[in-house]
């Protein structure tokens, strides 16, 4: 799988792609900035581009300005976003658009390179991945009363799998539960949520995703 | 100033010259009766009684004038005084005979000198100066002095003529001589007198001119009456008692009782405009707003855009009501007058022109707003520090987020990247050398364990100093942001606006204080925009516990206001237009 990285530290990119190689992956390139990124993924198209959020010219959210444009321009090439934010927006602004091969993680899980390979191989299949302290936070959030209430443990925990982007067959091998039994999970949790159950994964997350965000158990009207 | 005022004043500034006009009136009702045939009053006492009037109307206007200059006063009271010396050049003066030759003709060049200078206190010109010595050298010296060294009266045929104790040689040629030049001098001088009076009244503003007028104008019609009698003298060589004389001499009385007229008419202005003026500043009261006496001056004054500027504490520069800054216009349509009490400046104020060319006026307005101009300058200045304070104070809370908004940023691209570039060399470590060596791979993923904690400490480190989100989003995303992280956080009904990043951030504070000073318990959070005006409502489920100064002093600082109950707190921030 080819990979292209792009960081302003230029020692982190480096050891970023050692770390890479040492695991089979190919770079296909090493680049600083928010504008260049997007000249290298053209010219190189990559399986899966590494962006920082924080990079010049603006230090502020260029690189996810550029995951946008990338995600526009090339559908086919997955964006993995790396950032020090915790907060789910930017996750959703990268998702809300184009879900599909697409993530956004926290920056200090790329010196974990079981999580970080993972998370580029689903993100070249066409899913979407998103950082587990996020989904886990949302999932904390102080609610009234309302349907999260009604969820078992395990089913929460299924919600959180589905939240960050994992299929349904992903989350039977994580739990060790059978395809049946999470099918069944599901679709439970989506009655309960009154969430439309979409055929497509990656709809559903972003359903579960604004759910959650939304901090308000009524329930997302259906669009 | 005294509470009750009397009518002339007090003392012998009043006593000395009432007395003396008294008594030299007495002397010349006795010369008169004593020779009627020469007397310029003649036999009708009615004439005579009409003379001593005018005198002493003229005299007790004078004393009466409290607010005319104490030269002017003195002129007019010498001209009251002149005016019966006119009489004494008789033989039936007795011992004040030499004293009559002197002064007979004196009182019109006293009444010029102090018609010329006028009771408002008007500069003297040149022109003025030379008019009014002219009128002098002609009246005592070339009528009075000079004439008297050369008039010898039996010479002249007045044998019963008490003696000239100012003669030096009888000529009867030089007499006439001096008598006629005189005369022809002083219908030369009134003459001119007359010219600049009327250019001076035509050339006035209205408020000056109702000040000069009703003293000037009487005054140049007695001055032109003695031209008049001058004139008719002129064939002769010398003033005498004919009938013409003698009615332009009636005529020229009622003239200085028409002076007399224009100077009580003056003292009685003055007083009913200092009277509306303390209404006005009475009415002003003790809850008086900024601009107020702005408001009472333009009315009292009759000039809607008058206004009133004050210095500021420091001598430097101007201020308005409302203690902001302001700046004397410099355009044509506007005058600029000090308004001075005290030897102190005490305000200027900016009105149409010619408004205030009466000094009297002036005088009145210094005197009478005197304490609601000082309350409102004290007002103006209060307030001018206050602004600057509230601008400082705003200023300190835009630097200090600005601090925090780099300290952020300098987290995030530097200790926060170094962390992660040094986890992802322990990591390359690890792979490399862990595997043969057991231990060292252990103490590499405590290693990795630690910067993960150091990283994520810093994260919420950076979040609290400044949430980016403030900056991308706005309020509600960051308070979104921040409930996300603090799950007893549960905002409400948050608006979407944008506002100016002080308030943003000083909102943004206000919430995340409270939720730091209410250790427990959930936290409600609504914030709505209305009225040109946020409001930030937090109620939380424990006591906040201490007083709130510092969410106090930042929403202050930014001019808004604070209410604080012990599990609820509502900050109002102004947003401006």
């Amino acid at each position: 799988m080819r990979v292209l990285i792009a960081d302003d530290e230029a020692l982190l990119r480096e050891g970023l792609a050692r770390l890479l190689r040492d695991a089979g992956f190919e770079v296909a390139g090493l680049c600083g900035d928010a504008v260049s990124v997007l000249h290298m993924v053209d010219a190189r198209r990559p399986d899966v581009t590494i962006i920082d959020i924080r990079m010049p010219p603006n230090r502020r959210d260029d690189g996810l300005v550029a995951a946008q444009e990338i995600r526009r321009s090339h559908p086919e090439v997955g964006v993995l976003l790396l950032s020090h934010h915790l907060d789910s927006r930017y996750a959703m602004r990268l998702l809300e658009e184009a879900p599909q091969h697409a993530g956004y993680l926290l920056k200090e899980r790329v010196s974990d390179i079981a999580v970080l390979t993972d998370a580029l191989r689903r993100i070249a299949e066409g899913e979407c991945v998103i950082d587990p302290t996020i989904i886990s936070r949302l999932v904390a959030r102080k609610r009234e009363e309302g349907p999260l209430d009604a969820l078992s443990a395990r089913e929460r925990e299924v919600l959180a799998l589905v939240a960050e982007g994992y299929s349904n067959g992903a989350i039977s091998e994580k739990l060790f539960l059978s395809r049946k039994t999470v099918e069944a999970h599901v679709s439970h949790i989506f009655r309960n949520l009154d969430l439309r159950e979409s055929p497509q994964h990656h709809r559903r997350v972003l359903a579960v995703l604004a759910f959650l965000r939304s901090g308000r158990h009524s329930p997302e009207p259906h669009a | 100033m005294p509470s009750r005022q009397r009518l002339l004043g007090s003392g012998w500034r009043v006593a000395l010259p009432a007395a003396t006009y008294a008594a030299l009136a007495i002397a010349t009702a006795a010369i008169v009766a004593r020779r009627p045939d020469v007397a310029l009053a003649g036999h009708s006492s009615l004439r005579l009684a009409a003379e001593l009037a005018a005198g002493a109307l003229l005299l007790l206007a004078a004393l009466a004038a409290r607010r005319a200059p104490s030269w002017v006063r003195a002129l007019l009271v010498a001209t009251a005084i002149a005016w019966l010396l006119a009489e004494w050049n008789t033989p039936g003066a007795g011992g004040g005979f030499t004293l009559g030759l002197v002064a007979y003709a004196a009182w019109p060049a006293l009444l010029a000198a102090a018609a010329l200078r006028g009771p408002a206190d008007r500069p003297v010109g040149r022109p003025e100066m030379v008019l009014i010595a002219l009128a002098a050298l002609t009246a005592v010296g070339v009528l009075g002095i000079a004439s008297a060294f050369v008039f010898d009266p039996p010479g002249e045929g007045c044998f019963d003529c008490p003696t000239n104790q100012l003669l030096i040689s009888g000529s009867t040629n030089a007499w006439r001589d001096l008598s006629h030049a005189g005369l022809a001098l002083t219908a030369a001088w009134s003459a001119g007198l007359l010219a600049l009076a009327a250019y001076r009244v035509a050339t006035s503003s209205p408020a000056r001119r109702a000040v000069t007028a009703p003293v000037l104008a009487p005054a140049a019609v007695a001055i032109a009456l003695f031209a008049a009698d001058a004139l008719h003298g002129l064939d002769r060589g010398y003033l005498s008692n004919d009938p013409t004389d003698r009615a332009l001499r009636s005529l020229e009385a009622v003239a200085l009782t028409c002076v007399a007229a224009g100077l009580a008419f003056e003292r009685l202005r003055t007083r009913r405009f200092r009277a509306t003026l303390t209404r006005l500043v009475v009415e002003l009261g003790g809850r008086q707003g900024p601009g107020g006496l702005r408001e009472r001056l333009a009315r009292a004054l009759g000039d809607p855009d008058l206004d009133v500027l004050h210095r500021r504490d420091d001598g430097a520069g101007w201020i308005d009501a409302e203690g902001r800054p302001a700046t004397l216009p410099a355009g044509d349509s506007q005058e600029i007058t000090s308004l001075r009490a005290g030897g102190r400046e005490l305000a200027a104020l900016v009105h149409r022109r010619g408004l205030l060319d009466d000094p009297t006026l002036l005088g009145e307005i210094a005197v009478a707003a005197r304490l609601a101009i000082e309350h409102e300058r004290l007002g103006a200045s209060r307030r001018a520090h206050l602004n600057a304070l509230r601008k400082s104070r705003a200023r300190i809370v835009t630097i200090a987020d600005e601090e925090r908004r780099r300290l952020e940023r300098d987290l995030h691209d530097g200790a926060q990247q170094r962390l992660v570039t040094l986890a992802v060399s322990v990591r390359l470590a690890r792979r490399r050398h862990g595997e043969s060596d057991s231990q060292l791979d252990r103490e590499l993923a405590a290693a990795e364990r630690e910067l993960n904690d150091a990283l994520a400490q810093l994260r919420d480190l950076a979040q609290g100093l400044f949430p980016a989100a403030l900056d991308e989003e706005g309020l509600a995303a960051a308070v979104e942001a921040l409930a996300e992280g603090t799950p007893r956080l549960k905002p409400g009904q948050l608006t979407d606006r944008r506002f100016s990043p002080a308030i943003e951030s000083t909102a943004y504070f206000v919430v995340a204080e409270v939720l730091r000073l209410a250790h427990d318990g959930d936290v409600m959070v609504d914030t709505t925009f209305d009225a040109a005006c946020l409001s930030v409502d937090v109620q939380t489920a424990s006591d906040l516990g201490e007083p709130p100064i510092r969410i106090e002093d930042r929403v202050l600082a930014l001019g808004g206001s604070l209410q604080a109950k012990p599990r609820r707190l509502t900050a109002e921030l102004p947003c401006g237009s």
